[in-house]
């Protein structure tokens, strides 16, 4: 009689306490996933960063010559590529990646007062190919803040916050768009 | 009490584990979809990808083998009712899948996916059961003849047959996590249509590769629902055969 309800107990213990290491297991293994997916998708938005700053220079050098009242939107495009090539952190990258997208955008908005620069394929061609990065930088800027979003709340709900601290873990933070970089431009002609 | 036969205490005792341990794997599996954000297709980075949209054929279709219907992937099973002595149970006999690459589009792009290898998870399309006095369609008839399989015994009456089919046929809504990695059939460059060039496939490292006609919520729930009945059901199972067993040998 004894020794089966000893049994009993030994099997339950087993199970749970299996239960018990598993379910840690799993919690340490997810966090340690969720924070490696941060940086990866941070790694796919520098790509794209860096493939646009490259063609810059090319974007800069086709309008020079035909956008000559605009030489201070091109003065801050190539400082925000300045201060991009310079950023060392992710948030100074972030900042200059705002200030990028918003001299971008008003660059591409003043062209239309330019009916010749309109007509020149080599910048439709870099338009297109900037704009074509754009995309796909705001996507991967929506999937990082997605990754950091799952992340935070894993951190922050139980019982996984237990082992976050157990490994130090702290919040993450988002990709901001600067206020500036919402706003619509305007063009006057 | 009613005795049950030690074999089945056993197997309920084993299976019982099994089933504890497996509502652990369901679980990681959960976890890892709920952590993974769902991209968007012009935009999906190499390695593991969580995606959603619609199928568009890439290069023609396939027909499905018993309604004959147009699709990229189709799997199907043939089951017969057999009786041996008092038992009768239904044993599968025949079991097959074929499937071809295609592309899954949602509002940005579309890219290419090559299902093999996947673990395919769609709703049943089709099902037939075929007896006594009930043929099965011409459909049918002819892929048991190409297969050497026939529906009649050999008196010439109706088997009790079951016949079932499940596809993916273009416009179908899936749910793809899967690794996008290189198009190994093209060479880089050579690529018609930058849509060949990165292909969500099983990954080098078997990686999880799995594709659901539910969308995201509905393999959560359903997930949910495997792992905490396979832990605590698989638990309970255990104990309760443990009991049992316990009892049988005099030791409770």
């Amino acid at each position: 009689m004894a020794i089966g309800i000893w049994i009993i107990v030994l099997v339950v213990l087993g199970l749970f306490g299996i239960g018990i290491v598993s379910y840690v297991i799993s919690i340490f293994n997810g966090l340690i996933r969720l924070k490696n997916d941060i940086k990866k998708s941070w790694a796919n938005i520098d790509v794209l960063l860096t493939q646009r700053a490259d063609e810059l220079p090319k974007l800069i050098a086709s309008v020079k010559g035909y956008m000559k009242h605009e030489s201070k939107t091109l003065t801050e495009l190539t400082k925000a590529r300045t201060a991009f090539l310079n950023a060392k952190t992710m948030p100074e990258k972030a900042a200059a990646d705002n200030m990028i997208s918003g001299t971008l955008k008003t660059l591409f908005a003043v062209s239309e007062n330019y009916p010749n620069l309109k007509a020149n394929e080599n910048f439709m061609q870099l338009q297109t190919r900037i704009s074509g990065i754009e995309n796909e930088l705001a996507d991967r800027r929506e999937f990082y803040n997605d990754s950091v979003n799952n992340y935070n709340i894993r951190i922050q709900s139980f019982p996984d916050l237990v082992v976050a601290r157990m490994l130090a873990y702290t919040e993450e933070q988002m990709f901001k768009a600067t206020e500036e970089g919402k706003k619509d431009v305007k063009v006057e002609f | 009490m009613i005795p049950i036969h030690p074999v089945y205490l056993i197997a309920g005792f084993g299976g019982g584990i099994f089933l504890f341990i497996k509502g652990f794997f369901w679980l990681k599996k959960k976890r890892l979809i709920e952590n993974i954000p769902t991209s968007k297709i012009r935009s999906i980075a190499m390695g593991l990808v969580e995606v959603y949209g619609e199928v568009v054929p890439w290069k023609g279709v396939l027909k499905s083998p018993f309604s004959n219907k147009e699709c990229v992937y189709y799997k199907f099973s043939i089951q017969e009712h057999r009786r041996t002595g008092k038992h009768s149970s239904w044993v599968t006999v025949k079991t097959g899948e074929a499937g071809m690459r295609f592309y899954l589009k949602d509002n940005t792009d579309k890219v290419l996916v090559d299902p093999t290898e996947a673990d395919v998870n769609v709703s049943q399309d089709y099902a037939f059961s075929s007896g006594f006095g009930k043929d099965p369609p011409l459909a049918i008839k002819q892929f048991l003849k190409v297969n050497n399989m026939n529906f009649e015994s050999f008196l010439g009456l109706n088997k009790q047959m079951k016949y079932h089919e499940y596809f993916i046929a273009p416009k179908d809504k899936l749910y793809i996590l899967g690794t996008a990695d290189d198009n190994p059939f093209v060479k880089d460059g050579n690529s018609i249509k930058n849509a060949e060039d990165i292909m969500i496939q099983k990954g080098k490292n078997k990686e999880i590769y799995m594709i659901s006609d539910k969308d995201e919520k509905g393999i959560l729930r359903s997930l949910t629902w495997k792992a905490f009945g396979g832990i605590f059901g698989g638990a309970v199972l255990t104990i309760g055969s443990l009991i049992i067993i316990l009892i049988d040998l005099k030791l409770l």
